[in-house]
């Protein structure tokens, strides 16, 4: 199974100097749990900025969400995985970064992602079909 | 043993041989209606009709075959409320091929593409359904079918709140351009529902054979 055939292509996006209340709507809002961050600037490259980036470095600091910024926050570079890759290489790579989220890049245009949760899903689907064709 | 006790008999077989014919035809009209979604074809939509109309002739025979006395009578229900409920995923069907040909603006392609996944889970999970209902005779865990199933409800009702949300913010002429579009989006997302409960249903048929 390629990374492809299960990655969620709709990618939900945010500026980096948007403040983390904006990021939280978003995410409650969209039942999501990441977001990409945009470059700053032409030198600048995408992050990322999860849940978990928040609950940590934001709100168990007790830190202000108005005037935090996501920019502040945001894990870079992004790890991708190329478009025609096989899930066990993604998954791979997120027990060895301990990441919990793949970005799939085509070049260098970030087309999807995948999460535990999509690799978990589709192989219970898999289990399912087996022995029942494609 | 019992399941050959149960589902042996001639009659018996018929029901069951029409149970998966009604689910086969679930299944086309599902490829049916995806494929004048990809197509933009309105005329291609009416195929889920004509199937939906031979899906009714079969599931009047296999009630029928049911109260002549196929089956043990405590199974009767549950098996008559599946293939109602199988015949009702063929009614949102049809009701969101009509819409479709009713629809007056293009969708925008964002839109479009996101129906097209709609639908194509919603063919997937036909096809599961299938498998779900075959392994109630055969070996096989069905209680890996129905949360296959339950995965794919799951994804198409994350992407119906994202369309809903987004289809609010769209312009429309008038009410009736609104309320079409409204349908559509609230049949074809209803198609999953459906087919959970009909494989919730497949889950009351195993225990009650237990």
């Amino acid at each position: 199974m390629k990374v492809d055939e299960i990655m969620i292509k709709k990618l939900e996006s945010i500026n980096a100097d948007a403040p983390i209340y904006d990021a939280i709507e978003r995410m409650i809002d969209k039942r999501i749990r990441s977001l990409l961050v945009k470059p700053r600037d032409e030198k600048d490259v995408y992050g990322v900025i999860t849940v978990r980036d928040i609950v940590f470095k934001v709100l168990g600091k007790n830190l202000d969400l108005n005037k935090t910024k996501v920019g502040d926050i945001t894990s870079k570079p992004l790890i991708c995985v190329n478009k025609g890759v096989d899930v066990e290489h993604a998954v791979n790579l997120m027990t060895k970064s301990n990441i919990t989220r793949v970005f799939i890049c085509e070049g260098k245009e970030i087309v999807g992602i995948i999460s535990l949760l999509d690799v978990m899903s589709a192989e219970l689907i898999k289990k399912a079909r087996e022995g029942h064709g494609a | 043993m019992v399941l050959k006790k149960v589902f042996g008999g001639s009659t018996e077989q018929k029901v069951l041989e029409n149970i998966k014919r009604h689910m086969q035809i679930l299944f086309s009209a599902s490829g049916c209606f995806k494929k004048g979604l990809e197509e933009w074809d309105k005329k291609q939509m009416y195929c889920v009709a004509d199937l939906e109309r031979e899906g009714d002739s079969i599931r009047r025979e296999i009630i029928s075959t049911i109260y002549e006395g196929a089956f043990l009578p405590f199974l009767r229900t549950s098996i008559c409320r599946f293939v109602e409920i199988v015949d009702e995923a063929f009614d949102a069907l049809k009701d969101a091929a009509s819409e479709f040909e009713h629809l007056v603006p293009k969708l925008d392609k964002e839109i479009r593409d996101d129906c097209i996944e709609i639908a194509d889970i919603n063919q997937k999970m036909c096809d599961m359904l299938m498998i779900a209902f075959d392994t109630l005779f055969n070996k096989g865990d069905l209680r890996e079918k129905t949360l296959a199933i339950r995965i794919y409800e799951k994804k198409i009702d994350d992407m119906k709140i994202d369309l809903i949300s987004r289809l609010r913010g769209k312009e429309v002429k008038d009410f009736w351009e609104g309320k079409i579009l409204s349908d559509f989006i609230t049949y074809l997302t209803h198609i999953s529902d459906v087919i959970e409960d009909a494989s919730d249903y497949l889950h009351i048929i195993n225990l009650s054979m237990r």
